[in-house]
């Protein structure tokens, strides 16, 4: 039998680790030698982890704990291991399957399956085995045809057809050439790319393997950021494997194609996910973007043609080849072709990891898989595209998710950062929390980034204050439009995005604020206040839960705040059984 | 190679393949600003300025980094270009913390280099320090002397302890180089074959002759007194000015080949008239030579006299009788003059009477300060009421009618008001009145005058209601002020000047500086400390001596240049 501990990021945050030595001990402890400890990587349902799969000796998935927190696992050692019964209170309920039975993996097809530290476990499910279909059968010119037919686009942000860019570094000349993956994954809650690095690290480098043959590279560079250490652990150790095994290195599969790959740590700024940044910092200079043209597919790394994909791209590159372009392009919508990694956050039921066909449309990843909206409110928005994309309105909901349709709405698919908001996000904080994140990450080269972000960042922040003027809302779209004209990079030229959606679908929130001086969705702290009402029942909960001691009152009697005490941090209204605490 | 052809603001031009935007709209003298462009480095392309619309993208361009295209249509003045360009500055200016230039040269109203030369100075580059300084000051040794140093009132270092010495250095950088082997002579532009009159030889004319004739003008100056320096020669006394530094510096006023005509005064030894026809141009500073009176009774006795008119007397070498007993009328510099030069004439008593209280004086402090020391018995809080004269018309007593502060008023100060019934009676054999002076424009005919007498000028061209007449300094549009005011009028106006003579109209406009607001002073701490700066100065001064001449000069007026104390001087001097 098998045991295997979903080891991801996500998995050891949440005490993965301990559930496995649990598991360890125990086993050893009964000394059941039939039983393998295991471990794999994020499976996607981030939030019912430590996930605990138990596999028979045939193979075959018995039983999936989810939540399975230490305390539990002496029971399921006694019960199935032991007992062959499995725990059936700690088994994942049924809806929750849903989210993993809705999805159609292809870059997540290992992931949460297979023992990413193990290249057996990659080879036993067909692993490499494109990667030798391309060099000693294929020409350069076939593999980017086959690419072509896929249909696939990058998956780090653009969108660029990737057939495009491999036959632009292919047909330019260079001493050398190089494949860079770019897995500085920057934007705030997403982790699409850091999960297949550590859940499935051989798929990355044999799509690697793949276009470097394609475009005629000898040498790959993954840019991973240092904040990403289990994946750079498992990348290390996935690459000694592959190099051991002659799938990295001199004369692979016996032909005289070499290529080997090698890891740069990025020290996690945001700009250094831009291509030229991303080079600069490749080269030891201080990451940041320069004019394009020159495209790095012409001058890149050291001024030599360079190839920059993203890890989400490269993962597809393998499934691609072993099942031909054509059914690539079978699944998804008629321009976005494939499927497409999203990282479900926010005030979603069940947040994390989602692959769906692109065209599926946002109500069915959101309420389908995603399950709705925490605690049954109202669903307000989503944000796609993280800091670089925009927010996507209710009304919107059924818009299928294409590179297409979501630019349409002002956001853009970006690399699939989903965060989902309710009725209680007030929309001109959440735009200024996207802003402040792309001011503090502007590289400082051009004045319009640099300054113009700041500049838009204080009227926000007035805004949120109640203190916002008229004329604001045309000066933030006046501001806007300039710097996205004349920014430089992908950073700035993005930057205003999350503000003109906001304004373009949630005006009146903007309104509301500077004219009425209140928050719609009464989170602005400087706007709003808490009161007890008369529906309190004296139980003093909230008195006791206040950390500044605003709340008086007898006991059975009404209690009271004190305006000029209360820091409105909000635990009162948390407290309260009785729904006594309310914001106005 | 083959040149491409493309239309830029509906212009046809050619360029070559490869060149930019911006390189072909150079050759085709077509502007396009840039901040971060330099043919020297590699293109940075980061400041945006450079934005051009490209016909058919819905983008804006960077000119700097875009090559051209064949018959790409560009266009470069566009409301949109203009836009991006214009929100791009103020964006910049917004997030401008620092100072774009220090706040002495700013306090300065001839825009020195304050900064700039006092680095020179510390780095022991004197020779710099005096040609940045001559820059703007034509007289560095006397305004390093007399100037009331606006810039050291504006030195940050003040918030610390005391402000940099900079009118000192000033006068010793002049000194080091005036008194040296080889003084420096500005170089001046080949001759343009336009003359200037220059009608008074005080700061303002002497500057308006140093800038323009080093434009390569033709300048001469017409002075009514028997020698340059206006009221730095006739005004203010000796101790204060030694009158040779201002020969030296009207001497390379002459090596320049500026022309002077002493002795002659327009309206009556030349008629403006003929000035006028002689010259493509008129300056004119007359300065305010006019005393200005107090309007109480018995004004007109004998024994009163305006307090320039006295300084003056004195510097002539005029014979005074002053009397036992002298009140000087008035609380400014003019006054302290007047005060501090009775005392040195052997007055027994010395009376100042100045209506409000001494911290309300317009005079320097140290002005002031030293006054005292030197026995001048302050009447504050008292105006003249009455002067009474004898027999023969000779004032012999003042009634002063005794003050106290009421109310601020609109400048802030507090209004002195009489003390009903409340008098007091001194004994006076002389009255100086300094109070104020007035300009007295009589010959120079045709310019429109001020209510009070001054001349009209435009604040932007400096022009008079006259073409081709100019003014400024103490004689114009009311503002009577400090030397270093008619030089800044001169710095300012040189430009318009030479363009009016090269057939051009401009204006004056000064630059936009942002300035920082929020600068507070330091903790009290490092405000106590010593203040040593003036005594190390003097040290390093004295050390420093080239010359005999030069240290002659130096002791005749170091005491009281300097604020010094006599015992911190003699241990300096050994
Ligand atoms: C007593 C006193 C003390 C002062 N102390 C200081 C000080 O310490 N620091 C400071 O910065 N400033 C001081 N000032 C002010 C300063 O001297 C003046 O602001 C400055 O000299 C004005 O320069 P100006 O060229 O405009 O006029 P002036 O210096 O007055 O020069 C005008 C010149 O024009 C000549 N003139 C007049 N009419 C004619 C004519 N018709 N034809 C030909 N020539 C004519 C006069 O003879 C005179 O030489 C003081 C002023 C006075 C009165
Ligand atoms: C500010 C900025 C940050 C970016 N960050 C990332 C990133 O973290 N990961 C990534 O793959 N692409 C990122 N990109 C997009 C890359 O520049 C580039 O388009 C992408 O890596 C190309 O790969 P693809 O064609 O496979 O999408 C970023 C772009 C910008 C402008
Ligand atoms: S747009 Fe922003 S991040 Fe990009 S180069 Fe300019 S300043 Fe740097
Ligand atoms: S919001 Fe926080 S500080 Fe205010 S009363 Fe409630 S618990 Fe206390
Ligand atoms: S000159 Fe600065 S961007 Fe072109």
């Amino acid at each position: 039998m098998k045991v295997v501990v979903g080891q991801g990021s996500c998995g050891i945050a949440t005490g993965a680790k301990k559930t496995s030595n649990e598991f360890e001990r125990i086993v050893a402890e009964k000394n059941l030698t039939n039983v393998v400890i295991d471990k794999t990587g994020c499976i996607g349902t981030c939030y019912l982890e430590p996930i605990v799969d138990v596999y028979n000796e045939e193979g075959a998935l018995e039983a999936r704990y989810v939540k399975c927190t230490p305390d539990k696992v002496a029971e399921i050692v006694d019960e199935h291991l032991i007992g062959g019964k499995p725990v059936e209170k700690y088994v994942i309920p049924t809806e929750d399957e849903a989210f993993l039975s809705q999805q159609q993996r292809i870059v997540l097809r290992n992931c949460g399956k297979i023992n990413p530290e193990k290249i057996e476990e990659y080879l036993a499910v067909g692993g490499y085995e494109a990667a030798r279909k391309v060099i000693t059968s294929m020409t350069p010119d076939q593999v980017i045809e086959e690419i072509k037919v896929s249909g696939l686009r990058g998956r780090g942000g653009a969108g660029f057809p990737t057939w495009f860019k491999w036959n632009a570094i292919k047909s330019n000349k260079g001493a050398q050439k190089y494949m860079v993956c770019n897995a500085d994954e920057g934007d705030p809650g997403a982790f699409m790319d850091r999960s297949v690095l550590e859940g499935d690290p051989h798929s990355l480098l044999e799509g690697m393997i793949i276009g470097g043959f394609a475009a005629g590279a000898t040498e790959g560079i993954i840019y991973c950021r240092a904040e990403y250490p289990l994946a750079i652990a498992r990348l290390e150790i996935a690459m000694a494997q592959a190099r051991e095994k002659g799938y990295l290195g001199k004369n692979l599969f016996g032909t005289d194609f070499s290529f080997d790959i090698r890891i740069k740590a990025g020290a996690g700024a945001f700009v250094c996910g831009e291509e030229t940044a991303l080079i600069a910092s490749l080269e030891g200079e201080r990451g940041m973007p320069r004019l394009k043209p020159p495209f790095p597919a012409a001058k890149g790394y050291w001024k030599l043609p360079t190839n920059i994909n993203n890890v989400e791209t490269y993962a597809n590159v393998a499934w691609i080849i072993a099942n031909g372009g054509q059914a690539f392009a079978d699944r998804g919508a008629e321009k976005s072709k494939g499927s497409k990694v999203f990282a479900l956050a926010g005030k979603i039921k069940k947040g994390g990891l989602v692959e769906v066909p692109m065209g599926m449309t946002l109500r069915e990843v959101i309420y389908n898989i995603g399950g709705g909206i925490k605690n049954d409110k109202e669903f307000k928005a989503v944000q796609m595209g993280g800091p670089s994309g925009g927010c996507i309105p209710a009304q919107l909901i059924d818009t299928p998710v294409t590179y297409e349709d979501i630019n349409k709405t002002g956001a853009i698919v970006g690399s699939g950062g989903m965060i989902v908001m309710d009725e209680d996000t007030c929309m001109v904080d959440m735009a200024r929390f996207f802003l402040d994140f792309t001011r503090k990450e502007s590289c400082g080269k051009c004045n319009y980034c640099r300054i113009g972000t700041k500049r838009m960042l204080e009227i926000l922040e007035r805004i949120t204050k109640g203190e916002g003027k008229d004329g604001d809302i045309e000066l933030l779209e006046e501001l806007a439009g300039k710097i996205k004209d004349g920014a430089m990079c992908g950073l700035g030229q993005t930057a205003p995005n999350p503000v003109l959606t906001t304004i373009r679908y949630f005006r009146n929130e903007y309104e509301d604020h500077i004219y009425n001086h209140k928050c719609t969705a009464k989170s602005c702290k400087a706007l709003i206040h808490y009161e007890i009402t008369d529906d309190c029942k004296g139980c003093g909960k909230c008195a006791r839960n206040c950390p500044v001691n605003a709340i008086t009152g007898e006991k059975k009697q009404v209690h009271k705040i004190d305006p000029n005490v209360c820091i409105k941090c909000g635990k009162c209204e948390d407290n309260c059984a009785f729904g006594a605490v309310k914001r106005v | 190679m083959n040149k491409f052809r493309l239309n830029i603001d509906g212009k046809e031009v050619y360029g070559l393949p490869g060149q930019t935007i911006l390189e072909v709209c150079r050759e085709n003298d077509i502007f396009i600003p840039t901040l971060c462009y330099d043919e020297r480095t590699e293109i940075y392309g980061a400041c945006g300025l450079c934005m051009v619309e490209w016909e058919g993208s819905p983008k804006l361009w960077k000119a700097c980094a875009t090559e051209i295209a064949p018959n790409m249509v560009i266009r470069t003045n566009t409301k949109r270009v203009f836009e991006s360009r214009k929100t791009n500055l103020e964006l910049l200016l917004s997030n401008h913390k620092g100072d774009c230039r220090p706040p002495c040269m700013l306090a300065c109203p001839a825009g020195t280099d304050c900064q700039g030369y006092v680095g020179l100075i510390a780095n022991g580059q004197y020779e710099e320090a005096i040609k940045l300084i001559r820059d703007n000051i034509p007289l560095p040794g006397a305004i390093g002397r007399v100037c009331p140093h606006p810039c050291e009132k504006a030195c940050r270092r003040g918030l610390v302890d005391e402000p940099i010495a900079i009118a000192n250095l000033k006068r010793f950088a002049a000194d080091t180089d005036e008194f040296g082997e080889d003084p420096f002579v500005p170089e001046c532009e080949p001759d343009t074959g336009k003359n200037v009159a220059v009608i008074g030889g005080g700061p303002y004319g002497i500057s308006m002759a140093y800038f323009l004739r080093q434009m390569g003008h033709d300048v001469t100056i017409y002075e009514a007194m028997p020698k340059l320096g206006g009221m730095l020669r006739y005004g203010i006394p000796e101790y204060r000015l030694p009158k040779e530094v201002l020969d030296e510096e009207i001497a390379v006023l002459e090596k320049m080949g500026i022309t002077m005509v002493t002795n002659t005064k327009i309206g009556e030894d030349i008629s403006f008239e003929a000035i006028k026809r002689d010259f493509d141009a008129v300056c004119v500073g007359i300065g305010a030579w006019v005393s200005t009176g107090v309007r109480c009774k018995g004004e007109d006795a004998d024994g009163v006299i305006g307090g320039i008119d006295f300084l003056r007397k004195v510097v002539r070498n005029e014979k005074i009788d002053l009397g036992k007993n002298v009140a000087i009328v008035g609380g400014g510099n003019t006054a302290m003059d007047a005060c501090r030069t009775a005392v040195r004439l052997g007055a027994d008593k010395v009376y100042n009477i100045y209506r409000r209280t001494k911290d309300e004086m317009p005079a320097d402090m140290i002005e002031i300060e030293e006054a005292e020391e030197e026995g001048v018995i302050f009447l504050n809080l008292t105006n003249p009421l009455e002067i009474i004269s004898d027999e023969n018309g000779h004032c012999r007593q003042m009634v002063l009618q005794v003050m106290e502060l009421g109310e601020p008023d609109a400048s802030g100060r507090r209004a002195p008001v009489p003390v009903e019934g409340k008098t007091e009676t001194i004994d006076v054999d002389t009255v100086i009145l300094a109070i104020g002076q007035r300009v007295n424009a009589e010959g120079i005919d045709g310019v429109e005058l001020t209510r009070k007498g001054g001349i009209v000028y435009d604040k932007d061209t400096f022009m008079t209601a006259i073409p081709g007449v100019f003014a400024g300094g103490d004689c114009g549009n009311d503002k009577i002020s400090i030397a270093v005011e008619s030089i800044g009028d001169a710095k300012k106006s040189c430009l318009v000047v030479d363009a009016y003579l090269r057939g051009e109209e401009i204006k004056y406009e000064p630059n936009y500086y942002v300035t920082k607001k929020d600068v507070t002073p330091a903790n009290s701490s490092m405000q106590k400390r010593e203040k040593t700066t003036s005594l190390r100065l003097y040290s390093a001064m004295m050390k420093s001596r080239q010359s005999k001449k030069q240290t002659a000069v130096w002791n005749a007026d170091v005491k009281t240049t300097l604020n010094v104390s006599s015992s911190a001087m003699q241990i300096c001097m050994m």
